[in-house]
């Protein structure tokens, strides 16, 4: 089968098996190997992208539900040419990141969550992390640059998640 | 799979196209986050599947003054955010404390009520306690059934079925979802104790994750009933939960089978202080 989707704004092909999941087509045929494929159950959050500009696993996607969707992953959030997306930035300055396993997804979850809760509480920012495990436990360094960023955000008065992805 | 054979993948844009591809032996194919895991439970994905995403008429919630519908392609995390409707707390939470975020943004109502193996789904209390209607679309055309007769027999029915939508009544005062995960962070429910009172001021209760199926909890609804002293007092209820404990609690990863049902009671109270603190059983 032939599926067409958009991959981090270009157009992609692929041709296969419909049920291959999204996270294999991802590391195995496009070499975008930011997101990470570690309990394929949906449970640890290491795969998480945007589908259509929702925070979802990619290890439980097949591709057959992507066809004609956008698809953005950590890579295309910001290529490393460009300024980091403003959580990115965020999570460098709180020196945050341990070993980064779950943290392409972490940060795929949380710029969803603070693109679309600008105002979210404390208790809102480890509620939204629930599906994103970090076995180094550095959660609340996280927890405490999401805070930073959307305190930041409204200060400058500016719709967070500046980059629009 | 055949090496050599093509799967076959319909994205079906109508029921009618959906029913035809299912005639011809297609597995259906909701959000993905059950069927995705066969292989990791060493059972090979469909040859052939249907997804229903692109089916509009599945894809909605309908909020009425008597009645709601919610189609089977729902996802828990938009009917989290359609269902803000008195009496429906319950379901509220389910949807809204399923797994995790990522989860609900893809699982869908009727996958989680097709999983046949899937003990601890959140919608099953939640929806037996509504005493919702799934409509079917069959080889012989539509057909409604209560969810509890649809939970028991699903095996045979969805053999030549798809679940299409689920009819609630408006008929709740109040409703409560009492989960026990071992963790916050996604982990199954080891037991769920979901209740609702309607207007009659009768209370419901459906138990899931401790039998294989969620089941109503009619022992302890009719000593509920038959003992007015108890009106939704929370000590009282447990204590009633304690005595008519009529489940056989399945052993499994999360917990064994006498934990899941020891729990039941302390699930009962917090279930009945819950439906107190909504302030409409007066």
């Amino acid at each position: 089968m032939t599926v067409i989707f958009q991959l981090n704004g270009e157009d992609c092909r692929f041709d296969g098996d419909p049920m291959t999941p999204l996270v294999d087509i991802l590391r195995q045929e496009r070499f975008l190997t930011g997101t990470k494929a570690v309990c394929r159950e949906g449970f640890c959050g290491a795969c998480t992208v945007h589908v259509d500009d929702e925070a979802v696993p990619s290890c439980l996607k097949p591709i057959g539900l992507v066809q004609g969707c956008a698809v953005t992953t950590i890579e295309g959030l910001s290529s490393g040419n460009q300024a980091l997306h403003p959580l990115q930035a965020n999570l460098e300055a709180a020196d945050a990141v341990q070993c980064g396993m779950c943290f392409p997804g972490m940060v795929m979850s949380l710029s969803a969550f603070v693109r679309d809760n600008p105002h979210a509480s404390r208790p809102e920012i480890k509620a939204a992390m629930v599906g994103n495990i970090c076995r180094c436990t550095g959660y609340e360094r996280i927890v405490d640059a999401v805070a930073d960023r959307l305190e930041q955000a409204r200060k400058a008065g500016q719709s967070v998640g500046g980059i629009h992805v | 799979m055949a090496p050599g054979v093509e799967r076959s993948f319909t994205a079906a844009s109508t029921l009618e196209e959906a029913m035809a591809a299912r005639r011809q032996g297609a597995a259906v194919l909701a959000g993905g986050t059950w069927m995705m895991r066969d292989p990791r439970r060493g059972v090979d994905l469909p040859e052939a599947v249907v997804a229903l995403h692109r089916i509009p008429a599945l894809s909605k919630v309908e909020i009425e003054p008597d009645h709601v519908v919610i189609g089977a392609a729902v996802t828990h995390a938009v009917l989290g955010r359609a269902l803000h409707a008195a009496g429906f707390e319950g379901l509220l939470t389910a949807a809204e404390n399923a797994a995790n975020p990522g989860i609900r943004r893809v699982a869908t109502v009727g996958g989680n009520l097709c999983a046949l193996d899937f003990a601890a789904a959140d919608l099953p209390p939640a929806l037996l306690v509504c005493e919702a209607t799934v409509e079917l679309e069959t080889f012989e055309g539509p057909k409604l059934i209560g969810i509890s007769d649809f939970l028991k027999d699903r095996h045979a029915l969805l053999a030549e079925a798809i679940v299409t939508r689920i009819h609630l009544r408006r008929d709740l005062v109040a409703s409560a979802h009492i989960r026990l995960p071992l963790r916050k962070a996604g982990d199954y429910p080891v037991a769920i104790v979901s209740l609702a009172v309607d207007k009659d001021k009768r209370c419901r209760i459906a138990v899931g994750s401790v039998e294989p199926v969620a089941r109503r909890w009619t022992a302890l609804e009719q000593a509920m009933a038959a003992d007015s002293a108890s009106a939704f007092d929370p000590e009282r209820t447990a204590g009633l939960a304690l005595e008519h404990n009529d489940f056989q609690g399945r052993d499994g990863k999360e917990a064994e089978g006498w934990y899941r049902r020891q729990v039941l009671a302390p699930l009962v109270k917090r279930g009945v202080a819950a439906l107190l603190k909504t302030g409409r059983l007066v």
